[in-house]
């Protein structure tokens, strides 16, 4: 499948900071999350796919073409910007018409799009309030609504989670995961490891202006090899469990909770253990009421990645 | 979409923004000072409209001459590139389908004719309010109309000079006002060709009397002081070309700079 998004040897420096270091990266179609601390790169990043700012260095395209002062590429893209920004003396209804006219619609076509994007992120009600009047959680839908009101191919969100309360991020989780079930491009930038989880396996790890890595999360595994695995067997007897395992060489640690009834394996060789692990439950008769993996999630993968 | 056709769409989004901000409120506001100075004029110079109204108008002309249109372009002018830095709204402007020259010249025309009305608005109120009682006399509206040609030719290139400064500075404002309220008030005292160093000078030139020119004592006021008129065409086209060049260039500098965010 061929790159919808294509950086090559990007670079971007700001004075003496280095925002971004020699990035080579090909963004495929469906929803890529792209991860790092704040300060990492991913605004300047983003900014530099949408034409924002020029490359000290490489090139960055978006099917094929470059980016910077190319305005016709914008036709497919639709970007929501990390910042809570606004022309706030507008209604959302205003607003959103507002930036519809310069696709060149027709004032029917820009009032049905902006109508349908409001009903999207469920502001049709709301439509005749100011901006400046709306929550922070509305302010951050009628960005999104901003962002795909002209039915973009190419969906770029920086942050767009951030500051939103559970409910608000569920709701735009699921506007974010429609839109990707539609056969678009989504690249969707955060620093909250769950988030990204909510939304995609395919993520890219950005840290100090590099991409740390870059994969589904296997893929992501199979590049820390020396990573351990924490898996959590809560079970009615965890010593009699843990005294099968003592013997295998693939487990580093075990530990008890002190609930007396979890323990707790580190282990590089996760699948294997998983595999063994049915054998003895079955094998010895343990009654096991939950198997769980704590650091089954970006978060420690993020740490150990950050830290190498 | 044509380049021409993104502009006329910027221009109909930021003509609308434009009348809805605080900004445009003060600046109206501020329109209504001439207003209340005609009515003043009116009540205590009644039935002595000739040379009063005449020496009045052209107090008012000093208002809006060298204040009102220097600072209403300053700020609007100014605005067409630093305010979208400033309160980062321009990647709502640059990340669509249309040309950075076309958010230049829309912006710039949208405000240039939101502060032609308040202009308009405010030297129509007060000049007849002044003039009230010559209304039958045909000169005093080509008069109006003079004056407001010349204001109109200010706006533009006092508009254009700023938002080119806009582009380039980050503290636009700053130098806008050495510019206008400093080096355009100085300069156009200076004898001799100095004067014509400022855009002033060529707005005056086209006022519609010269120093000198009538017995009545029109020209002897502020606005003719040490004024050696350029001709009206000459000075027309100076004032068309420092629209012209500066908006282009503003176009040229919005076009190939990065604006980086101040974090």
């Amino acid at each position: 499948m061929s790159a919808v998004i294509a950086a090559t040897n990007l670079s971007k420096w700001y004075g003496n900071v280095l925002g971004l270091n020699d990035v080579t990266l090909e963004l495929e179609e469906g929803i890529t999350g792209l991860l790092g601390p704040n300060g990492a790169g991913k605004s300047t990043f983003m900014k530099l796919i949408t034409g924002q700012l020029k490359p000290n260095i490489g090139t960055v395209t978006i099917r094929g073409r470059k980016v910077w002062n190319d305005p016709e590429i914008f036709r497919g893209i639709g970007f929501c910007t990390e910042q809570d920004v606004f022309y706030e003396d507008v209604t959302g209804w205003e607003f959103l018409k507002g930036l519809l006219r310069f696709y060149g619609y027709t004032p029917a076509e820009i009032a049905e799009r902006a109508a349908r994007a409001l009903d999207i992120v469920g502001l049709t009600e709301d439509k005749d309030r100011l901006i400046r009047g709306y929550s922070r959680g509305m302010r951050q839908r009628i960005k999104f609504a901003q962002a795909v009101a002209h039915d973009p191919e190419i969906l770029i969100l920086d942050e767009p989670l951030s500051g939103l309360d559970p409910l608000g991020k569920r709701k735009l989780i699921r506007l974010i995961r429609d839109f990707k079930s539609q056969g678009r491009t989504v690249l969707v930038s955060s620093h909250v490891l769950p988030e990204i989880e909510a939304l995609t396996s395919r993520i890219v790890l950005i840290h100090q202006g590099k991409i740390l890595a870059q994969g589904d999360i296997p893929f992501i595994r199979e590049l820390i090899e020396k990573h351990p695995h924490q898996i959590s067997v809560r079970s009615s007897d965890p010593r009699a469990l843990a005294a099968r395992f003592v013997g295998d060489t693939s487990i580093q640690k075990m530990t008890f909770d002190p609930d007396g009834r979890t323990v707790v394996v580190e282990t590089h060789q996760r699948d294997g253990f998983f595999g063994r692990l049915t054998g003895v439950v079955l094998e010895a008769g343990i009654e096991v009421d939950e198997i769980s993996s704590p650091d089954d999630n970006l978060q420690s993968v993020f740490e150990y990645l950050v830290e190498k | 979409m044509t380049a021409a056709k993104a502009a006329r769409q910027v221009f109909g989004f930021f003509g609308f923004l434009g009348r809805r901000t605080g900004k445009t409120r003060v600046f109206a506001a501020l329109g209504l000072i001439p207003v209340a100075l005609a009515i003043l004029v009116r009540v205590f110079l009644h039935g002595r409209a000739g040379l009063m109204a005449d020496v009045s108008t052209e107090i008012l002309m000093v208002f809006f001459l060298q204040f009102y249109i220097v600072i209403l372009a300053l700020f609007y002018g100014t605005s067409v590139a630093a305010e979208e830095v400033e309160n980062r709204t321009l990647s709502y402007l640059i990340t669509r389908p249309i040309p950075k020259t076309s958010i230049v010249l829309g912006k710039f025309a949208a405000y240039a004719a939101l502060m032609f009305a308040m202009v308009g608005l405010s030297l129509g109120l007060s000049y007849f309010i002044i003039n009230a009682a010559r209304l039958g006399d045909p000169e005093v509206y080509g008069t109006f109309l003079r004056y407001l040609g010349v204001l109109g030719l200010g706006i533009l290139a006092y508009t254009a000079f700023f938002t080119f400064l806009g582009t380039v500075l980050k503290r636009a404002i700053i130098v806008g006002l050495v510019f206008g309220f400093g080096w355009e008030n100085v300069i156009q005292y200076f004898p001799g060709s100095t004067q014509r160093f400022s855009v002033v000078h060529y707005l005056k030139s086209l006022l519609p009397y010269t120093p000198g020119s009538t017995p009545t004592g029109r020209g002897v006021a502020l606005l003719l002081f040490r004024l050696e008129p350029t001709s009206p065409v000459v000075a027309v086209l100076v004032l068309a070309a420092i629209t012209g060049v500066l908006l282009a260039l503003a176009c040229v500098v919005f076009r190939t700079k990065e604006y980086l965010p101040e974090e």
